[in-house]
């Protein structure tokens, strides 16, 4: 396995509203290796965009990281001065991100040129008055100090790399000119400028129609390739998951629930949580029949929440599960979930029998993605 | 554009004359009386003989069409109460440029002042720039203006020792009516523009341009101010007509013999030729404002197009 680039320890983050306070985070851990690309899922206020947002330092301003540690290991010696600035005990230096304030400059050298991220809506994510040529070498400038030819000539080719046709033309146009597609590209031309290590994409493809959605899925996986980048996918749709995720973590009320490879997480999945996930996929469904759906909502994270936050919502759930909070059990060293089924005193429990359709699905997929 | 323009003129020109012509009617609807000092005492011969030389015994259409005739020759009448058979476009030459010098200082300096202060307390939103700026606003906006206007004249004469009324060879007599002029739209333009700013800097554009590393007065001034400009440039011209028009009680204060308060003052003593060309004076201001308004806009904002209606916003 290659070097860790990002480890998450145990963080907690709490939002405080109208007097109440919300645990947004319950005690997230997690390792991002150099160059993979993990994809982040769950349901909606799962809590992936929290977690990501702590990366760049971008929390909202109710928001309070209550414990936990953030180890940023792509800068090397550059921030070693500062008070957040540390070396592990393999003698690694590291960013301890939790400590820089949210209006540190420091933030300055981390933010884009280190951790970048693309926002969920490109049609209200670009300047509208600025051309879209200025908007991609500001970057530039901001973070390579280029100038003139040398920024425009530059400009010109990321946004070639991005296929954008046509990109002398485009780099005079205004953002209200393009399709959501194209400043979806655009979008990704100025995350490419800034040269980032991390690249952190906030469900890049909600926002567009299926056609496109598969052209900036393809796009990403090349400019991968090319910029080395690591790149973490936020998203609840799990086909865009299965065509580009080498490793999978899936969240459920602001904790990870389970996290393995694609291959570990699609075929041997361990947690309830991702059993009912997964057999919800609409590719599962027989025609005529209804689709599954997970009965019940998520928890409230306004109070404290006991055992497994997903006992309440599994109708095979054990005893303990309501009591005692499970720890993570280890399947491979790739693999591990939050599930007492896991313990070896618990009951043998069969996963649906579904599930196993999912293989001949895979096929389809791996075909998809070469 | 060019086309556009063309067309938003003629429509300016109509509009002109409509407004006139309504006002044109409209003052001669008034009882004949104001016409004359000594109504009273003349005979009808004498009224009859004073309407012929006037003008005022023909048809209205003759005489609208008339009107427009040498208004096109730059002819806009001749005063027959206000002062006694003088040309209007001799009694209004002298005031119009002081006027208009006063409102174009004290717009310059609303804007001097008024745009970097809402720039700077949305920049500090909550702190305690934002906290003066806000006690200084709401201080102009609820006072009623004359009573900081006279403060203003009482103490500001004393502190910069100017004498206490204009003179058009001193311009230092300037400073303080300008200054009184200024304090409203220095608080207008603050309130809006910090208003509009805070409103622009939860957009997700903002969100993208934090994160690809800009700093915070980076992203006030470069991608934020513009945006927030955009609704603003439409009042611009606006409060310019205003500060012309509205400074008759600043002008009597210092007593500049501006057009402030003038046309009230015409119109009470029913001068028909000095209402219509100061109303023809102000409704251009206000039309050619509107026009200059628009135009502003189109420049700042790429996504409003002179051609297309409505366009994509």
């Amino acid at each position: 396995m290659k070097d860790t680039i990002l480890s998450v320890t145990d963080l907690c983050v709490d939002f405080h509203l109208r007097g109440k306070t919300l645990h947004a985070l319950r005690g997230v851990s997690l390792d991002v290796a150099e160059g993979e690309s993990l994809a982040i899922v769950g349901e909606s206020g799962s809590g992936k965009s929290v977690l990501n947002k702590n990366f760049i330092g971008l929390l909202d301003a109710n928001g309070e990281i209550t414990g936990g540690s953030i180890r940023y290991y792509g800068m090397g010696d550059k921030l070693r001065s500062t008070p957040e600035g540390g070396m592990d005990e393999e003698g690694r230096a590291y960013v301890e991100l939790t400590r820089i304030p949210s209006r540190n400059k420091d933030w300055l050298r981390i933010r884009g040129s280190e951790i970048c991220m693309i926002p969920q809506d490109p049609m209200t994510s670009l300047n509208p008055l600025k051309r879209i040529g200025a908007q991609i070498s500001e970057a530039l400038l901001l973070h390579h100090g280029m100038k003139g030819q040398m920024a425009y000539d530059e400009t010109i080719r990321i946004l070639e790399d991005v296929q954008i046709d046509h990109p002398q033309e485009r780099y005079r146009q205004y953002p209200h000119e393009l399709s959501g597609g194209q400043r979806q590209r655009i979008v990704i031309a100025i995350a490419i400028a800034c040269q980032p290590k991390i690249l952190i994409c906030d469900e890049p493809t909600t926002a567009l129609d299926v056609t496109v959605q598969a052209q900036v899925l393809s796009l990403l996986h090349q400019l991968k390739d090319k910029y080395r980048l690591t790149i973490l996918f936020i998203t609840h749709d799990l086909g865009v998951v299965a065509n580009i995720a080498d490793r999978v973590a899936v969240m459920y009320a602001g904790d990870i629930v389970e996290v393995g490879t694609s291959e570990e997480i699609f075929f041997d999945p361990r947690h309830p949580y991702t059993w009912a996930l997964l057999s919800s996929l609409p590719q599962l469904g027989e025609r005529g029949e209804e689709l599954f759906t997970i009965r019940g909502t998520p928890p409230s994270l306004f109070t404290e929440i006991t055992g497994d936050a997903f006992a309440m919502r599994n109708p095979q759930a054990l005893m303990i599960d309501h009591r005692e909070r499970p720890p993570y059990f280890s399947i491979s060293p790739t693999h591990r979930a939050r599930t007492w089924l896991l313990d070896p005193r618990a009951p043998k429990m069969e996963r649906p029998g579904v599930l196993d359709r999912i293989k001949e699905l895979g096929g389809k997929t791996d075909e998809s993605k070469s | 554009m060019a086309k556009y323009l063309a067309k938003r003129l003629l429509r300016s020109v109509l509009t002109l004359m409509v407004i006139l012509s309504i006002v044109f009617v409209l003052v001669r609807q008034m009882p004949i009386d104001g016409y004359f000092p000594n109504f009273e005492k003349l005979s009808e011969e004498q009224i009859q003989n004073g309407l012929h030389q006037m003008g005022m015994d023909r048809p209205l259409i003759a005489q609208l069409l008339s009107f427009f005739g040498d208004l096109l020759h730059g002819n806009l009448g001749i005063s027959r109460i206000y002062r006694t058979n003088v040309p209007v476009t001799e009694i209004l030459g002298p005031k119009i440029p002081v006027s208009v010098r006063l409102g174009v200082f004290s717009l310059l300096l609303s804007m001097i002042v008024g745009l970097p202060m809402g720039t700077m307390m949305a920049r500090h939103k909550n702190g305690l720039f934002d906290h003066i700026g806000t006690g200084f606003i709401v201080l102009i906006e609820a006072v009623p203006a004359a009573v900081y206007y006279l403060f203003i004249q009482i103490y500001g004469t004393d502190l910069l020792h100017v004498s206490m009324l204009y003179d058009a060879s001193r311009p230092e007599t300037m400073i303080l009516p300008v200054v009184s002029m200024a304090l409203g739209n220095i608080a207008y333009y603050a309130m809006w523009l910090r208003r509009y700013m805070v409103d622009e800097s939860n957009k997700d554009y903002v969100m993208l341009a934090r994160i690809k590393g800009c700093g915070e007065n980076r992203i006030m001034f470069r991608h934020i101010f513009r945006n927030a400009f955009v609704p603003m440039a439409q009042y611009l011209p606006t409060s310019f007509l205003n500060t012309v028009i509205g400074s008759i009680y600043i002008e009597s204060l210092y007593s500049i013999p501006g057009m402030g308060g003038l046309l009230v003052d015409v119109i009470k003593r029913q001068d028909n030729a000095m209402i219509q060309a100061i109303v023809l004076l102000y409704a251009s201001v206000g039309v050619i404002g509107l026009l200059l308004g628009d135009l502003l806009m189109v420049f700042l904002d790429p996504r409003i197009s002179f051609s297309k209606k409505g366009g994509d916003r």
